[in-house]
């Protein structure tokens, strides 16, 4: 049943902004937004190369393992020592505000459909500003002999939007591949935003000021997995605290875990539910891509909905809610006996041990 | 200008907002005896004013009028205030309030009217509480006149609140036995027990002649609910409760010990020869219940030693005249709910079965939930009474004292036996 959550909500499309942006599709392909869109909307995308992404998670993964840890290696925790831990960018103590990572990513290209496999770092020359070219190319014969069909497809970096400085840093890349992509990965965590922080940039040449130009235009694209990345994306997605704490944090820490799935799962299903009721009521055209996604999403679940179904349901929820009213009558004792033992000792008239003096 | 249009003129300028209204109240507390003594004021002047714009004026106004013997038109006028009058303006005078709706009850009491005072009265409970938790003074007044009126079920509406929070003992114990009273009058005698344990062991000094009723009908209440009767009180009750109960109430704890030997001959006999006290005590009813619910306990005593039964056998250990009203008593108790049992009326034989309950419906989700909804209501509650009294400087003082005694040698800083504010 987990299982089938993730990729439930692996799968389907943010809805979330799929509906408001019905509405204001009309701003036209400059505008450089930050906010993903779906593949299957009506809207024009704001690439329009006609290419679709696809990307894993394990590129995902790599680039914020890399972010991690040159940030954990330059910034070292207060308790250990400072000196000889700091590398060349000794007088770092505190890394500013737009430190950034770079690397490539590299994957296979079939047809029109840009598959994004893998990714590996690479180091940024501050003097030039410029990627290591040599290294980049050692690189890539290294990986060119594991995996043979893969070639270097762009890059990535981290940050929160695409600069002027990344133009150049794309321009050089295009003699490997004549129209490279630009990963960008935004690190600054906000709650409130539920989509994942990934934006593919490609690079198009628009005429402004009379001069054709290229300026990174925003690629809509998909997440895929194989069934062997599912499982480093469970592992990672279920790290426990590592020091164990007791049975009661991890069973806390994993209930909070199914309870965050669910939810958002919820969330989801809500959306869905009322797009469809708007739909049916008439407010919103029909879309019957849409109504065949969806029909093939519900077809895809394991509803039962036999008699001896219900019961067996019925029986095991009332048994868990039974669990649940002892767990709180537990709790309710345990808090009577604190209150009681707090007015005893409070109110107690007599003295209970002997030789002291009765409490005036 | 007399007095009474000046108060008149100021209560109908001041009664807009809360700012005016503390103004307002003022004005009336210093007017209120020369009030008493005017003379011009009459039940006319009280048109001049609106009953649920004016209410903080009316109220004082009513007040002085009434405050010498009021008749029956003052009586309709109450009742019609206090279904109008607006409950914020109210509380600024509570005490007044509550004194006049007392004058009230007094009065149709002696009019022997209840029926007039139960909705004016419920309306007045529910305007001067400030939360649900709170037993207020008229509580007990309105349980009594439901109580006389004979309509339990408004009594009850009453009641379904839990009282968390009580300012006076007095009315607490008429609270619970009037509550209890209520409760017994709907035959929910779990209720009914809950209230009147809550009176026969409550904290006291001296025996108070409420809680002395309330032990006398709880007796009777464990009879019914639950068939069994104990000679000791429960263990919280009061010491001066356990001790001199039982000298008062002897009638009832004999027939309580018949009950449990479960003859019927003989607790009838009993009955019987103390029935002049019963009927003193206004208990003869409820008496009488209990009695019949001798057989029932009996019945439900065979439930448990026996598979099946004839109808024969059942009428003659439970020492009922026939098979047929063994029969009647037996399908009685099942659409109560009481056992569980198929009755074969060819053979004549009655099958005790298991609870068939098997919580796998979608009603029992609904009840379960409710249930744990108010258990976490309850423990919340539980919580907040565990910090307020954390915070007691009764109980810091004693916790610090103990620690005292026992650290010695070590270099804790002692809690201070006194704490400044």
């Amino acid at each position: 049943m987990k299982i089938r959550i993730e990729a439930i909500y692996l799968k389907i499309p943010t809805l979330e902004e799929e509906e408001p942006k019905r509405i204001n599709n009309r701003r036209g392909k400059k505008k450089k937004e930050i906010s993903l869109e779906t593949e299957h909307t009506s809207m024009a995308p704001s690439s329009s190369s006609g290419l679709t992404f696809k990307l894993h998670p394990l590129v995902m993964l790599n680039i914020s393992d890399h972010l991690t840890r040159v940030k954990t290696q330059l910034n070292p925790p207060a308790s250990s020592c400072a000196n000889g831990n700091n590398p060349s960018t000794g007088d770092a103590t505190l890394l500013p505000q737009d430190f950034r990572v770079y690397g490539c990513v590299i994957g296979a290209q079939k047809g029109r459909t840009v598959e994004i496999f893998n990714s590996f770092e690479l180091l940024l020359d501050p003097t030039t500003d410029t990627l290591d070219r040599s290294f980049l190319e050692k690189k890539q014969e290294l990986y060119q002999k594991v995996f043979p069909n893969f070639y270097i497809l762009g890059w990535y970096s981290t940050g929160s939007e695409a600069n002027e400085s990344d133009m150049s840093i794309h321009k050089a890349l295009m003699d490997i591949n004549e129209s490279p992509v630009y990963v960008l990965l935004n690190p600054a965590i906000n709650h409130a935003q539920k989509d994942l922080p990934v934006t593919i940039y490609e690079s198009e040449f628009h005429v402004i000021d009379g001069i054709p130009q290229p300026i990174f235009v925003n690629a809509s694209y998909t997440i895929e997995t194989v069934e062997a990345e599912r499982i480093s994306v469970d592992h990672v997605a279920h790290l426990k605290p590592s020091d164990g704490g007791s049975a009661a944090t991890q069973l806390a820490a994993h209930l909070t875990g199914i309870h965050s799935a669910i939810k958002m799962l919820n969330s989801r299903i809500r959306v869905l539910h009322q797009y469809l009721g708007s739909m049916q009521k008439g407010d919103i055209p029909c879309d019957n891509s849409l109504l065949r996604q969806v029909a093939s999403l519900l077809r895809s679940l394991p509803a039962a909905q036999s008699e001896k179904f219900k019961e067996d349901f019925l029986m095991e929820y009332n048994d868990k809610l039974l669990m649940s009213y002892l767990a709180m009558i537990t709790n309710c004792t345990s808090n009577m006996n604190e209150v009681v033992d707090k007015f005893n000792t409070a109110y107690e008239r007599n003295s209970r041990r002997g030789g002291r003096t009765p409490f005036i | 200008m007399s007095t009474v249009e000046a108060v008149i003129t100021s209560i109908q300028g001041l009664s807009a907002s809360s700012g005016d209204l503390y103004a307002l109240h003022d004005v009336l507390k210093g007017a209120v005896d020369s009030l008493r003594t005017d003379s011009e004021l009459q039940l006319s002047t009280l048109d001049q004013l609106d009953p649920s714009k004016h209410s903080l004026g009316y109220l004082y106004l009513l007040d002085v009028l009434t405050y010498g013997p009021v008749s029956k038109e003052k009586v309709l006028l109450i009742a019609r205030f206090i279904n109008a009058c607006d409950a914020v303006q109210i509380r600024l005078a509570s005490e007044k309030f509550v004194s006049l709706c007392k004058r009230f009850k007094d009065k149709v009491l002696e009019l022997r009217d209840p029926l007039l005072g139960v909705a004016p009265l419920l309306a007045a409970v529910r305007k001067v509480q400030v939360s649900t938790k709170r037993l207020t003074a008229l509580h007990p007044d309105c349980l009594q006149l439901c109580l006389l009126a004979k309509c339990y079920k408004a009594g009850f509406s009453v009641l379904s609140d839990d009282i968390l929070e009580v300012d006076q003992p007095r009315e607490f114990y008429l609270y619970c036995y009037y509550g209890g009273m209520i409760c017994i009058g709907l035959k929910r005698f779990q209720k009914a027990l809950e209230l009147l344990y809550n009176v026969v062991t409550a904290p006291m000094h001296i025996v108070n002649a409420i809680a002395l009723e309330a032990y006398k009908k709880y007796i009777l209440v464990t009879l019914i609910h639950s068939g069994q009767f104990s000679i000791s009180l429960p263990k919280c009750a009061s010491t001066t409760a356990k001790s001199s109960f039982k000298t008062w109430c002897t009638p009832y704890i004999e027939v309580g010990m018949r009950y449990n030997d479960g003859k019927i001959s003989e607790l009838e006999a009993v009955v019987v020869a103390n029935s002049s006290d019963f009927e003193k005590d206004n208990n003869l009813g409820l008496v009488k219940q209990a009695v019949a619910s001798l057989y029932k306990r009996n019945i439900l005593r065979l439930t448990q030693k026996y598979l099946t039964l004839s109808l024969q056998d059942i009428a003659n250990m439970v020492q009922l005249a026939n098979a047929k009203e063994a029969e009647m008593r037996v399908l009685q108790m099942i659409q109560d709910g009481q056992i569980h049992a198929l009755i074969n009326q060819k053979d004549g034989m009655v099958r005790f079965l298991e609870d068939p309950e098997q919580y796998k419906t979608s009603e029992m989700i609904e009840i379960m939930d409710s249930v744990i909804q108010r258990t976490i209501g309850l423990s919340k509650n539980l919580i907040a009474m565990d910090e307020s009294l954390s915070c007691d400087p009764l109980y810091l003082g004693k916790v610090g004292r103990e620690r005292q005694r026992y650290d010695f040698g070590e270099d804790f800083d002692t809690v201070p036996q006194k704490f400044s504010m």
